[in-house]
């Protein structure tokens, strides 16, 4: 298994390739970077210009490669390739190479149009979160992890739902593999409210039950892992009255990583991204594993 | 025994609040007068004006105009009261909590009796409302509308002729839908209230002007033709279309100073609401003679077969149509809301099964009492023919209020000392003049009315005694914190102080 990440020569990606090199030495893996350059036209009969193009793309992709690897070579202790590919699009063509390559992760960056510090999806990102079937990592606008450093705390959005407590074992268990403490949150935001109601103060009610619902639910998964091994295990009810409050209300450290589901069990579900899990994303200053 | 059981029957809420509060969490809303009115205009108009001419002006004729003075006189003086008794006891919740907290438990349990019928039938007549102005919609704008078998309930009405109807589906439909809306979180902001009150209010003055240009005086004569007990009658009926007043009461610690902004919001909201009720029953009875109002084929979507009849052309009764299936869709929602939330109370204090309580943890909504709540009220919606409703709806809410008004001079007895950010002015008169306004419009509801009302409350109190009275949360609480109230915003002043 290896960690695919997307470089790109025109973006700044080193802090993908950084991240994918910190999973790397916490779990022992390799990491693939991986370009993906456009693809020409495919012509029964092909001119000078189509020529040029494809081999304009093959330097373009080479020579990303060749920085890919420059990158890569800082981290000394962790086995590296890169490769590129031409393809008509990135998303769909990085999803070819995680079956060709076996890949467990995709990695990306998280482009240049949002704030600096947080997790910006782009599109193409977005369309990965829909399609891939492996989860994709999402390192935080101009990423810069201590220099070998491993991962060594996990932080998992946790709702008391079956979805959730199928994602527990599972990133329980790469805890435990990796040496990582595991932190569950559940993020309680307050609700609107419904601005003409016959009640006072209603939504409060509702919060404090929700509250002390997701709270039982919290101290339950707890009990579950410490039944399992798991010893350093901790749960945080972290509240605000927006995502990004409850979000800042968590202290987040610089070896952290938020792993979050994408969305419910159904099939439909599926393919949108989850209202919460888009909020943690666009609120997220560590990096995000978004697992489908 | 007997001694135990008078001391659980009379013993009240102990207010605690929350042990540790999360500062920073309460929305701090500070209104001022005029929003504080517009808000209470905006959740009273539409509940009733749009369907209640066809019930209450064959009751009395055209002293219908008085019947809407009366009413509307009894409900500003209830909001009064009840805004003393919201101020007294400052928890979250309604009525009930209040009740609870000040009156003790029997009285909460029949409070919450009258309450369910308020929110929870009222939700049921909306319901059956927006269903005909949303068939007479489909005529005008496709040409083709329900057949009676799906739009009417099959039950008779109080004239026990026959309806050729098997179930009224699209109230059906509205509150299941409304309950989906609700289950998935969906709330009003003030934005969409704000174009809600805005499109009720369009329509029912487009009405008016309509209506008043088609002016008779004939259709005034014989005022009081069906005297009095008419009047107070029809009065009854009408009672229902001024809930939602008393929201302005529960909103009474947000506005600055509540002893001033209080009352000016409450008398001014009364002021315009019957305005307006006034202009839309007086523009109907200047266009049609009060034998149209009795006649069952005018009964669904009124107001616009008026404009029709008027204007012999469809286009502004298809803009009312439009008008009132929008917004009556609003009000179906927050009064379904209400109920859920009023249960979801309930719940709490343990008188009714803990499965009201759980939220869904994704939507943060409590599915289950939703999902109840709407499947019973989308029944009563689908196979109860209006008439019984809005009389049991006006029973209940004036019951309520006769309660609250009692409650606050009892209260001013044994607790003098309970701060009270708000008093009613003139009191004792106020909460006498209250009781006695109830109590005189109740006496002109019909006997049906009354069997209803009772043996519902009579269910009640058995399903109390049955159940509530051995699971009460106060039985068996072992920490304050369990009964503790989650905010409360005189809570929040004491910790400033401390």
């Amino acid at each position: 298994m290896t960690y695919l990440v997307c470089y790109s020569p025109h973006k700044d990606d080193i802090g993908a390739i950084d991240l994918a090199c910190q999973f790397a030495r916490s779990e022992h893996d390799t990491v693939h970077a991986l370009t993906v350059v456009p693809r020409g036209w495919e012509t029964a009969v092909a001119g000078d210009t189509d020529r040029d193009f494809e081999q304009w793309a093959a330097q373009e992709g080479a020579a990303s490669a060749a920085e890919a690897l420059e990158v890569l070579a800082r981290h000394t202790d962790v086995v590296s390739t890169a490769t590129w590919v031409a393809g008509r699009s990135v998303p769909q063509a990085v999803c070819e190479q995680v079956d060709a390559l076996g890949a467990s992760l995709i990695v990306v960056g998280s482009g240049e149009n949002g704030p600096r510090g947080y997790v910006t999806v782009t599109s193409k990102t977005d369309r990965m979160l829909h399609s891939a079937a492996v989860p994709v990592a999402i390192a935080p606008r101009g990423y810069r992890p201590v220099p070998d450093s491993r991962i060594t705390r996990v932080t998992m959005g946790f709702r008391d739902d079956d979805a959730s407590w199928t994602l527990l074992d599972l990133v329980a268990s790469i805890c435990a593999r990796i040496g990582a403490s595991l932190r569950l949150v559940t993020f309680a935001v307050r609700p609107r409210r419904m601005v003409v109601s016959a009640m006072r103060d209603d939504e409060s009610d509702i919060f404090a039950q929700w509250k002390s619902q997701a709270q039982a639910g919290l101290d339950e998964a707890v009990t579950h892992l410490r039944d399992q091994g798991l010893v350093d295990v901790e749960a945080v009810l972290a509240q605000g009255r927006s995502w990004g409050g409850a979000m800042d209300s968590v202290e987040w450290g610089r070896e952290d990583v938020l792993v979050v589901g994408s969305s419910s069990t159904h099939k439909l579900a599926q393919v949108f991204l989850g209202s919460s899990a888009a909020k943690i994303l666009r609120n997220s200053t560590v990096p995000v594993i978004v697992v489908p | 025994m007997a001694g135990t059981l008078v001391a659980q029957l009379l013993r009240r809420k102990p207010i605690v609040f929350q042990h540790h509060p999360h500062q920073g969490e309460e929305l701090p809303r500070n209104l001022t007068t005029f929003q504080l009115m517009m808000f209470g205009v905006g959740a009273t108009v539409g509940t009733g004006i749009f369907f209640v001419l066809g019930e209450a002006v064959p009751k009395a004729g055209p002293a219908v105009l008085i019947s809407f003075m009366i009413a509307g006189f009894a409900a500003g003086l209830s909001a009064l009261c009840y805004a003393e008794l919201a101020s007294a006891i400052p928890v979250s919740g309604s009525t009930y909590s209040y009740a609870y907290h000040a009156l003790g438990e029997i009285v909460a349990v029949i409070i919450a009796g009258c309450v369910l019928l308020e929110y929870g039938v009222a939700t049921g007549a909306v319901a059956v409302g927006w269903s005909g102005y949303f068939n007479e919609l489909l005529h005008e704008t496709i040409g083709w509308q329900l057949p009676d078998a799906l739009s009417v309930s099959p039950i008779p009405g109080t004239d026990h002729v026959p309806t050729g109807g098997i179930i009224n589906l699209p109230a059906v439909v509205l509150v299941l839908l409304c309950m989906l809306l609700l289950i998935r979180g969906a709330s009003e902001s003030a934005k969409i209230n704000a174009i809600m009150v805005m499109i009720k209010l369009t329509v029912l003055a487009l009405f008016s002007v309509i209506g008043f240009s088609a002016f008779n005086a004939d259709h005034f004569s014989n005022f009081f033709a069906k005297g009095f007990t008419g009047v107070s009658a029809a009065a009854g009926t009408i009672f229902f279309s001024f809930i939602g007043l008393d929201a302005v009461a529960t909103a009474g610690e947000e506005v600055k100073d509540p002893q001033k902004a209080l009352p000016r919001a409450i008398i001014g909201a009364l002021s315009i609401v019957s305005g307006i009720y006034l202009a839309v029953a007086g523009a109907g009875l200047a266009a049609k003679p009060a034998s149209f109002f009795a006649d069952k084929d005018n009964a669904d979507a009124g107001l616009a077969l008026i404009l029709k009849e008027i204007t012999g052309n469809e286009v502004w009764s298809t803009i009312l149509a439009a008008g009132a299936v929008i917004s009556i869709f609003s009000v179906t929602l927050v009064t379904l809301y209400g109920q859920t939330r009023i249960l979801f109370a309930v719940g709490r204090d343990g008188l009714i099964s803990k499965k009201f309580l759980e939220v869904n943890q994704r939507t943060m909504t409590p599915t289950f009492n939703t999902v109840v709540v709407s499947i019973v009220i989308a029944l009563i919606g689908g196979f109860v023919p209006a008439d019984y409703l809005w009389d049991t709806v006006s029973i209940g809410t004036l019951m309520a209020f006769s309660v609250v008004a009692i409650g606050i001079m009892v209260l001013r007895r044994t607790h003098p000392e309970l701060e009270r950010p708000f008093k009613v002015p003139g009191y004792p008169v106020t909460p006498i003049l209250t009781v006695a306004a109830c109590l005189y419009i109740m006496y002109g509801l019909a006997a049906i009315t009354w069997v209803i009302f009772l043996i519902w409350i009579v269910l009640c109190i058995a399903f109390y005694w049955l159940y509530g009275m051995r699971n009460a949360t106060l039985n068996h609480y072992t920490d304050p914190e369990e009964i503790a109230e989650p905010s409360g915003r005189r809570r929040d002043l004491e910790d400033e102080r401390g």
